[in-house]
């Protein structure tokens, strides 16, 4: 029994390898990023300090993941809800509008996107999650539209014949049937908008760009290198798990 | 249109009923005496009055009316409507320059509302309906939008003085092209060398199948590695190169500057670049290439005759996509000193003067535009013509 026990943790591990390492790396390197001074005092052997220590790095890697995590949130409910509200007979009429929009709402840059929201949203925290939701929903809603107008009309025609309501389709047939091609999205979504944040740091927002904006400020190349290797990580760990979900 | 009794465009009507909300509700410009101090917001019944603010809603309404039979005249009607809106918007903007700036004090300026950016993308999205419905082709959608920029430029140039944008331009008018053309060069120099690097690549994983699964595997890392990071670990490594190889530090290379900007740009257009190199050149019927062979067509010559041209749409679309992606990219790099209208962005958010900001990111946001556009409609051209020859690629 125990045997077994094993046997399928080992298979989980095996499963999900690639998250797990980086995402180990991850948290060791925030941990222990003061054990490596002797190796950035190699970098940068001019300044006082090495070590990054405004803020905790598992304190800055929290917030990044924060904003990431709550602009995705709502990113996902409000374009897979808008995908699926334009794919109705009610809102058919808005589809070529929105699924133009998500097309051609791509070409932005976040960058510049981030940047036309401060003015309008004003410094800090707020107008960064806004930015990147609002960037965010372009690519989820492109994909959702895209799964669901990409199902087979005869695999629907006989859904109907089964007898199922329109609810029914949409819960057990449609969104399964879609869900490789708008967590694909998801995806894109994510990974674009974990770098997008780093920018916020330019705009006022603390978390993990923090070291690398102020390390350029300071010409602390120590500072830049432990923020970039972070970042680098967390989009790693956090793409590693889409890859893992992708059917 | 599709049936003879033609049911409400409700997409018209929202956004028409949006636009108005916004143009009743919304400060249309704000008055600021310097560049630091934060303007004064009016709305637009506050600059000219009540009755004349409800009148500028009357042409919103009319086509939201016009909307209720959507036949052929009317769309027509509602996009001239909306087309003389668009080109109505920066006159607005010069009366309430007069009527708000005071002359005496030069230093005042106007600075656009929530409302006129608001007015401008609904009515973009109006626009992008009604040429959706009247099936209008993707060049008469063009032209729709000269007017449109010939009006903004004319009004910019005489009337504008005071805004805001136009007197951040105004001070640094050499800068602002000089940066221009250093963005261009960056993001030139960055899609030429990966277009030289991907093809290469792409052709030379066609041949080793081992080198596909690496190419991929390194290039897809790559661009998951967010911009900032990148560019900030590349700056160790040069700065400790320039450090100890002079002749690098005279070619100009250093941790900050263009050398680890367009090295980052290049990596990441890689991806994008062998990927649709890769997909055209496998997308080529065998048939053809068997067809060019049999007619004794020699090795090189069925490649550069015949596949190549026949691939050339799908790569020009991972053109497109680099060019895109190369020009948001090339602001970032604004952070790393290597200059570009990124540098205007991050200098105004740095002095909390959101017009210099937008100085950086509008010409930005043009040039995605512009280069999507260009590059789309150099791949459809050239898609449309492979069509006749038999088996175009994809």
């Amino acid at each position: 029994m125990r045997g077994w026990k094993r046997g399928v943790m080992i298979a989980v591990m095996r499963e999900w390898r690639a998250p797990l390492v980086w995402g180990g790396l991850l948290i060791a390197f925030c941990l222990a990023m003061g054990e490596l001074e002797p190796f950035y005092r190699l970098i940068e052997p001019d300044s006082r300090r090495v070590i990054y220590d405004r803020a905790d790095f598992l304190t800055l890697l929290w917030r990044h993941l924060t904003v990431v995590g709550i602009a995705s949130f709502f990113a996902i409910m409000i374009g897979v809800t808008a995908a699926v509200l334009v794919t109705r007979p009610a809102g058919r009429d808005f589809l070529p509008l929105v699924a133009q929009l998500a097309s051609m709402g791509q070409t932005f840059p976040p960058v510049a996107v981030l940047a036309l929201a401060v003015p309008v949203l004003g410094f800090g925290g707020v107008p960064i999650v806004v930015a990147l939701l609002l960037y965010g929903l372009l690519p989820i809603v492109r994909n959702t539209l895209a799964g669901l107008e990409g199902i087979d009309a005869s695999v629907l025609e006989s859904a109907r014949g089964m007898g199922m309501g329109r609810m029914q389709i949409l819960a057990q047939v449609e969104l399964p049937l879609a869900f490789p091609v708008i967590l694909a999205g998801i995806r894109t979504s994510v990974t674009v908008n974990i770098a997008t944040a780093a920018l916020g740091a330019t705009v006022g927002a603390s978390n993990l760009g923090d070291p690398i904006i102020s390390g350029i400020v300071n010409a602390n190349t120590a500072y830049v290198v432990q923020g970039a290797l972070l970042i680098g990580l967390l989009a790693l760990t956090v793409d590693s798990l889409f890859a893992r979900l992708q059917p | 249109m599709r049936s003879d009794s033609p049911s409400p465009n409700r997409v018209l009507l929202v956004l028409m009923l949006a636009a108005c909300a916004a143009w009743l509700g919304l400060a249309s410009v704000s008055v600021a005496p310097n560049r630091i101090v934060p303007g004064t917001a009016y709305l637009a019944a506050e600059a000219v009055g009540w009755p004349l603010a409800l009148a500028g809603c009357l042409p919103m309404l009319a086509v939201a009316g016009l909307a209720w039979r959507p036949d052929e005249r009317s769309l027509r009607l509602s996009l001239a409507v909306v087309l003389g809106l668009m080109m109505w918007l920066p006159l607005w903007l010069a009366i309430n320059a007069m009527l708000l700036i005071d002359p005496d004090m030069p230093q005042s300026r106007l600075g656009i509302g929530p409302a006129v950016w608001l007015l401008l993308f609904l009515l973009a999205l109006a626009l992008i309906e009604l040429r959706t419905r009247l099936a209008l082709s993707r060049l008469a959608g063009w032209g729709l939008v000269v007017p449109i920029l010939v009006t903004w430029a004319l009004c910019l140039a005489w009337w504008l003085a005071p805004l805001a944008l136009v007197r951040e331009y105004q001070a640094r008018s050499a800068q602002f092209l000089a940066a221009i053309g250093h963005h261009l060069a960056l993001v030139g120099a960055a899609v030429g060398a990966s277009l030289v690097l991907g093809v290469a690549l792409a052709l030379a994983m066609r041949r080793h199948e081992r080198l596909e699964r690496l190419g991929f595997g390194v290039l897809n890392f790559l661009q998951t590695i967010p911009s900032l990071a990148l560019f900030g670990l590349l700056l160790a490594p040069l700065a400790w190169l320039s450090a100890n190889q002079p002749w690098l530090a005279a070619l100009g290379v250093s941790g900050i500057g263009w050398a680890p900007a367009l090295l980052a740009l290049i990596a990441y257009s890689l991806l994008p670049m062998v990927r649709n190199t890769f997909v055209a050149l496998e997308g080529v019927d065998p048939g053809v290439i068997e067809a060019a062979r049999g007619m004794g067509m020699s090795r090189s010559q069925v490649f550069l005759q015949v596949r190549l041209p026949l691939a050339l749409p799908v790569l020009l679309e991972g053109v497109r996509i680099t060019t895109v992606q190369a020009i948001g990219l090339a602001a970032v790099a604004a952070l790393i000193g290597a200059g570009g209208l990124g540098t205007f962005i991050f200098q105004g958010l740095g002095q909390a003067a959101m017009d210099m900001v937008l100085l950086g990111a509008l010409p930005i946001l043009a040039m995605a535009l512009i280069a999507d556009a260009l590059l789309g409609a150099l791949a459809s051209r050239l898609r449309d013509g492979s069509l006749t020859s038999p088996g175009g690629a994809r």
